[in-house]
């Protein structure tokens, strides 16, 4: 793209991070960067590790080893509030809109800088809790537009559709003005004309804003289309890091998806059942 | 209906006292209500902010010699501070842990309140605060208050008694709390602790700091409580360490539950119908059971109530079920 | 220092007590995911089956334990089919499960204060039966607790390690799914589980009327809460982990009372002691000594 090298600049870097369940390791040294307005895939076959990642990268899990960096800064072990105020959003495998709350409520709740939301300032500053709530609603508005969820504002988050849930998640994501968003398999359940328009959407943030998105993907078609990197992930490592087309003819890709692994098993059995507890 | 009960249910002053209970009950309720409906907190030893409220007060009037009313702000901010001091270990446990933790802080605050008799008057509760051989009492400047209401009242009402009085007084702090947190739920601050309640996750992945606002929230819970504790301590003019063990919690549950968790107005509905078959329990005449055996039968009903309500409404009685913060 | 052995001796007593009760509700914890808030009352009615066989009855203390243990179990099971297993169909949550616990504590307690009164009861034992050690001393009452609460911890860690039912239970409660794929017959182990859990309060609660002068209906509920500090301390779910917290708040619990202490504290603030070690592990340790860590 241009050739002022920050293209080449890693937003995100992550280093020989490690996280284990019960004996067995969801995150084996993984080592891998996110370079700023860029669109970048993570895939990989189930129990790969791909969504820990998501979780120790945003705070919900603590590394026990490894660094991670964004925009610079160590946020390895700080809290995931205090790294989405940084910035780095994210949303989840499984959606969690907020089912007993409106649709429009959700997306103004993601909205930084709000006043009133501090006890004080609610009541000593009204005029610019209302100024800021009404900013906020206007933004809210326009997001829902964007991914054609604003006929539904008023209806309870729980009684949307899942992929209607998967957009939410993505408009939600988008309030804050995020540096970077990562997206966890954002399209699952998204009506294919609407998906592409997403993937327009997000082509275009990335050129207006220079916002970055991580997205973990299954749908490969997506992953090749949209993406100019991809990260591959197998047992808690990474296994290729390239263009589309790089991984796609790389045998140890192949093997990754094709092969039957012990250890894939073991850790999607890790995953799988620590994520419900 | 026995000729007695008749009499009592048509007693003008039946329902003034089932009013004075239910309000005290609603804004202790109410405090519950910000903890648990709004941000679903379970804080179960709800009546230990009751207690420490009263007992501040009491031993400031008593003890330190202070004036009502700032003893009263200053028995609201200490309940504030323990709500605080309970939450620091206990918002990051599980729900029903954190039910038992709260639990358990209650028990301890009445078990200090029970021993520590040179403080709080021991088990013979606060007229023992200044030693034995003297009556204590706190409640003289309040009366004159009360007072002043009421001469106020009857220009306009003609006869008024002390608890009509304090009837008026009490509700008209209902409302205005009623008001205050309607105003509260729909800011966004309550967004940010209905987001907690639906999902801690979610909300601390969009940036908000979910430690702080349980803390929040529990302070604000605390200092209905201590309010409640405070009309509480006034009604009755003295109370003890028996006033506040963890069947008061227990009530201010069913009563936040009958009313469906997540409606302000519904509270006082609630306080109302379990302030009735309280009261109207201890009055009626229930054959066969002597009258301590009717005072564990009201328990064990109380006990199939709350069973009854999360096997069959668990929404309440105007709860809606898309609203449905329980089940 | 005689002092010191002494309170380390009753220290012993009332952890193996709490150990009982605790391994009882932490192992329907594992399995049903729900904190019984009634299981203090298990404890009280165990109690009370064997004040009706020993007192009432006049029988024998060996005899009034095993129908205690067996009644409290019956208790359980009874529950189990018509309450808890209902409810859980019903798709019942977390928080409604609880507060119908709470509900149920209260039906079963002004139950058994109907019966029996709030009057101090006594079981029909030699209470003047001592044994000296020299540093110690301990009475019949409190020999006999110690040791059948010891024997009843090695058969259930006998069984859970060892036989088809106990890997069944502890496969259960570590990973619900994967035991259903692998044949395990859940709700069979569920009822196991709860013969087990009510079984060890009801003995639990006989115990603690032995070693206690005496003993009421609230007797229960002043237990819970050092079991459920056990339970938590221990790592929530884990049946050896509460074995060893409850010993060691019992330790705690006795010696916070031992003059060389700064004058110790006084005898009544013993269940705040528990608490507030809890309290302290909980800010350092919010998963418990042997617990899992907390994830998304």
């Amino acid at each position: 793209m241009g050739s002022d090298g920050r293209e080449d600049e890693k937003i995100l870097d992550v280093r020989t991070v490690v996280k284990h369940f019960g004996g067995v390791a969801a995150l084996d040294e993984a080592t891998l960067d996110v370079r700023r307005s860029s669109i970048t895939a993570l895939i990989g076959p189930n129990g790969a590790g791909k969504t820990t990642l998501f979780h120790v990268v945003t705070g919900f899990y603590r590394p026990e080893r490894g660094e991670i960096r964004f925009e610079g800064e160590r946020v390895d072990g700080k809290p995931p509030h205090a790294i989405a105020k940084r910035g780095l959003v994210r949303t989840f495998q499984v959606t969690k809109a907020l089912s007993r709350m409106s649709v429009l409520e959700n997306m103004m709740l993601a909205a930084p800088n709000q006043p009133g939301e501090h006890l004080w300032r609610l009541v000593l500053t009204p005029r610019a809790v209302r100024r800021r709530e009404r900013e906020v609603e206007e933004k809210a508005w326009a997001l829902l537009e964007l991914v054609q969820l604003d006929k539904l504002g008023r209806d309870y988050a729980g009684t949307l559709s899942g992929g209607q849930r998967k957009l939410l998640e993505f408009a939600r994501a988008l309030m804050s003005d995020p540096a970077m968003v990562m997206l966890d398999e954002p399209m699952a359940g998204v009506n294919p004309a609407l998906g592409l328009q997403l993937l327009e959407r997000m082509q275009q943030l990335r050129a207006e804003r220079r916002l970055t998105f991580l997205l973990i993907e299954h749908d490969m078609e997506v992953v090749m289309t949209v993406s100019e990197r991809v990260i591959v992930m197998n047992e808690g490592r990474v296994i290729a890091d390239g263009t589309p087309d790089e991984v796609r003819g790389d045998p140890r890709v192949i093997d990754a998806y094709l092969g039957v692994h012990a250890g894939e098993e073991r850790a999607a059995v890790a995953e799988a059942t620590e994520g419900t507890r | 209906m026995t000729p007695a009960l008749a009499t009592i249910f048509t007693s003008v002053d039946f329902w003034t006292f089932v009013g004075v209970v239910a309000g005290i009950f609603t804004i202790f309720a109410l405090g519950l209500q910000v903890q648990f409906g709004f941000t679903g907190l379970l804080n179960f030893g709800h009546v230990a902010f009751m207690a420490v409220a009263a007992y501040t007060m009491a031993i400031l009037i008593v003890k330190v010699g202070w004036p009502m009313w700032a003893s009263a702000l200053a028995a609201i901010g200490m309940a504030m501070a323990f709500g605080v001091l309970i939450g620091l270990p206990t918002v990051r446990l599980r729900a029903d842990f954190l039910a038992i933790a709260t639990i358990a802080f209650g028990e301890i605050i009445r078990l200090i309140a029970l021993n520590e008799s040179d403080l709080t008057g021991g088990p013979q509760g606060t007229i023992n605060l200044r030693g034995a051989g003297t009556a204590a009492s706190f409640n003289a400047e309040w009366l004159s208050f009360q007072n002043t209401v009421r001469d106020w009242l009857e220009k306009g009402f003609g006869d008024v008694s002390r608890d009509q009085t304090m009837l008026v007084i009490i509700w008209t702090v209902v409302v205005l709390l009623i008001l205050l947190l309607q105003f509260l739920v729909h800011s966004p601050w309550g967004r940010v602790l209905r987001s907690i309640r639906e999902d801690e996750d979610a909300s601390s992945a969009l940036g908000k700091n979910v430690f702080a606002y349980k803390l929040q929230a529990l302070a604000l819970g605390a200092a209905l409580g201590a309010v409640a504790g405070l009309f509480f301590a006034f009604q009755f003019s003295f109370f003890s360490p028996q006033d506040f063990d963890p069947l008061t919690t227990f009530f201010a549950w069913i009563i936040v539950i009958l009313g469906g968790t997540g409606r302000n107005w519904a509270v006082p509905v609630g306080a109302i119908i379990f302030g009735v078959i309280f009261a109207g329990t201890r009055f009626a005449d229930i054959p066969f059971f002597d009258t301590a055996d009717q005072a564990f039968l009201r328990l064990i009903l109380i006990g199939l109530i709350l069973i009854g309500l999360m096997a069959f409404r668990p929404q309440g009685l105007l709860g809606k079920r898309e609203e449905m913060v329980l089940g | 220092m005689s002092e010191l052995f002494q309170l380390l001796a009753n220290g012993l007593v009332t952890g193996s007590i709490i150990s009982i009760g605790a391994i009882g509700l932490t192992l329907v914890y594992g399995i049903l995911r729900i904190v019984n808030f009634a299981h203090g009352e298990y404890l009280t009615f165990g109690a009370f089956m064997a004040f009706l066989v020993n007192v009432t009855w006049g029988g024998h203390m060996v005899a009034a334990i095993t129908f205690a243990i067996a009644l409290t179990a019956l208790l359980g099971v009874t529950l189990e089919f018509v309450l808890w297993r209902p409810m859980r169909n019903k798709g019942a949550g977390i928080i409604s499960l609880f507060i119908t616990s709470i509900g149920l504590a209260l039906v079963v307690r002004h139950l058994i204060f109907m019966e029996w009164g709030g009057q101090p009861r006594r079981y029909d034992v030699n209470v003047f039966q001592v044994y000296d050690l020299g540093i110690f001393r301990l009475s019949l009452s409190q020999v006999v607790a110690i040791a059948v609460a010891f024997a009843a911890i090695l058969l259930v860690g006998i069984m859970l390690a060892r036989t088809r039912l106990g890997k069944s239970m502890r496969a259960l409660s570590d990973n619900p799914e994967l035991a259903s794929v692998a044949g395990i017959d859940i709700d069979r182990v569920i009822v196991y589980t709860w013969i087990l859990g009510a079984g060890l309060a009801g003995l639990g609660g006989v115990l603690q009327g032995l070693v206690q002068t005496s003993f009421n209906p609230n007797m229960g509920f002043t237990l819970l809460l050092p079991i459920f500090a056990a339970v938590i301390l221990g790592g929530i779910g884990s049946a050896y982990g509460a074995l060893a917290a409850g010993v060691l708040l019992g330790l705690v619990m006795e010696l916070s009372t031992w003059d060389a202490l700064a004058g110790g504290i006084r005898a009544v603030y013993k269940p705040a002691v528990a608490f507030a070690l809890l309290i302290l592990i909980l800010l350092v340790r919010p998963q418990g000594v042997l617990g899992k860590a907390r994830t998304v």
